[in-house]
């Protein structure tokens, strides 16, 4: 299942910055967790893993990234 | 611990965050006060979430006046509380000095050890985003001179749980300084290596106790927070071209792990010290000096200091970057050294 930058995260087409990854790729996640912190205008969003599994990380630290954007996978498996 | 929290990584923000919870979690004395800490979560994110779980009588914001919730911090811990107190920028100290020199530094000195003063003054330091010379300084040394403070600065988010753990349960002040371009907001910049795993449960990093982040044998960098990457950073060059240097992360200042600094160029007969930091009578030269005090004969080559000149910070971004340490600066530093 893709992670997404949540569409309803920020209003407007701005841009935000991948500020963090809290885990690695390969690192077994629960739903819920806290996977990733992504920043716009000064405030800094949490990204959540939409399902449990073995996270997979595709958009780098320091990408640009946009509402709706996909940035890793998790394979629940 | 389950296979999740093994591998879990904080950044320094929230790592902060987590020790002050778990501290609160049971010590009723530990609260927290400062400017835009509690609804906002602290405008380097380091207190997000604290105004959820423990209210507003414990997570404070106070009004723009640091001069008095400085001195309200000191007396409510001479009172036998255990504030955590964030000073936005340590570039503001200047109008809370006297509460802080004055009276949080030199109070258990001054009653004879009748009052404890256990506050935890936690401050952002550190440029690079032309935030120009209000916003941007270091000032390590200006805390540091001063008797009565213990004064700590993490490189790491690992670290960063474990000091302000120690620091929160010490009796003693402590100056937790805290590097804007360490805290994983990416306005400030993004340092990944300052994002590393770090444990659920609660544990204390001593204060006074340096860490060899890299281990080399040809040249020894010292640096604390901002500066060990640049460290890090320069050991990679280094090593390239056949120079095994050695990184120590000296995480704090005060007391100042001066056995770790003398083990470390014993062994390897160079030095370089890295600070962001201004270059005059500050950590750098406090790190030659113990050398040099303790035996010049441990000693290669002359030291080396690469630190930021004894300038205002400008605005300019092009102007403050060729201001700050870099690695780059670090590999001149020891070309300029000699074989």
């Amino acid at each position: 299942m893709d992670i997404k930058v949540p569409d309803d995260l920020w209003e407007g087409d701005a841009e935000g910055v991948l500020t963090a990854w809290l885990f690695d790729t390969g690192a077994k996640v629960s739903e819920g967790a806290i996977v990733a912190e992504v920043m716009t205008d000064k405030v800094q969003y949490e990204v959540t893993a939409p399902t449990g599994g073995t996270l997979h990380i595709s958009a780098e630290l320091d990408a640009l990234v946009r509402r709706g954007d996909v940035i890793g996978s998790i394979d629940a498996g | 611990m389950s296979e999740e929290n093994a591998t879990r990584k904080l950044t320094i923000a929230r790592a902060m965050a987590e020790a002050i919870a778990q501290e609160m979690r049971v010590d009723e004395r530990v609260f927290v006060m400062g400017e835009d800490i509690a609804a906002l979560g602290g405008v380097f994110g380091n207190t997000r979430g604290l105004a959820d779980e423990f209210g507003t009588t414990r997570i404070r914001d106070t009004p723009i006046s640091e001069t008095a919730f400085m001195g309200a911090a000191t007396g409510a811990a001479m009172d036998g509380m255990r504030p955590v107190v964030e000073l936005m920028f340590v570039d503001f100290m200047g109008v809370c000095f006297d509460a802080i020199y004055n009276c949080m530094a030199k109070n258990v000195y001054f009653s004879g050890g009748t009052f404890k003063v256990p506050v935890v003054l936690m401050t952002s330091t550190g440029g690079g985003y032309s935030d120009a010379g209000q916003h941007s300084q270091c000032l390590y040394g200006s805390f540091a001179h001063l008797p009565g403070m213990k004064v700590v600065s993490p490189s790491n988010a690992h670290d960063a749980k474990g000091l302000m753990t120690a620091a929160i349960r010490d009796d003693n002040p402590v100056v937790f300084m805290y590097h804007k371009g360490l805290q994983g907001m990416g306005w400030l910049g993004t340092e990944p290596a300052a994002i590393v795993p770090v444990p659920e449960e609660s544990y204390t990093t001593p204060i006074g106790q340096a860490s060899v982040v890299r281990e080399g044998t040809d040249v020894t960098i010292v640096g604390l927070a901002m500066g060990v990457h640049h460290g890090l950073r320069a050991a990679d060059q280094l090593a390239e071209r056949g120079v095994s240097a050695e990184v120590l992360d000296l995480r704090s200042l005060v007391p100042l792990d001066r056995e770790a600094i003398l083990r470390s160029v014993a062994k390897t007969g160079r030095l370089i010290v890295v600070d962001e930091d201004y270059r005059s009578y500050g950590v750098t030269g406090e790190i030659i000096a113990t050398v040099a005090e303790h035996d010049l004969g441990l000693l290669k080559a002359n030291p080396q200091r690469v630190a930021y000149p004894d300038v205002p910070i400008p605005f300019s971004r092009p102007l403050e970057q060729y201001c700050l340490p870099n690695a780059d600066k670090i590999v001149a530093a020891f070309d300029a050294m000699g074989g």
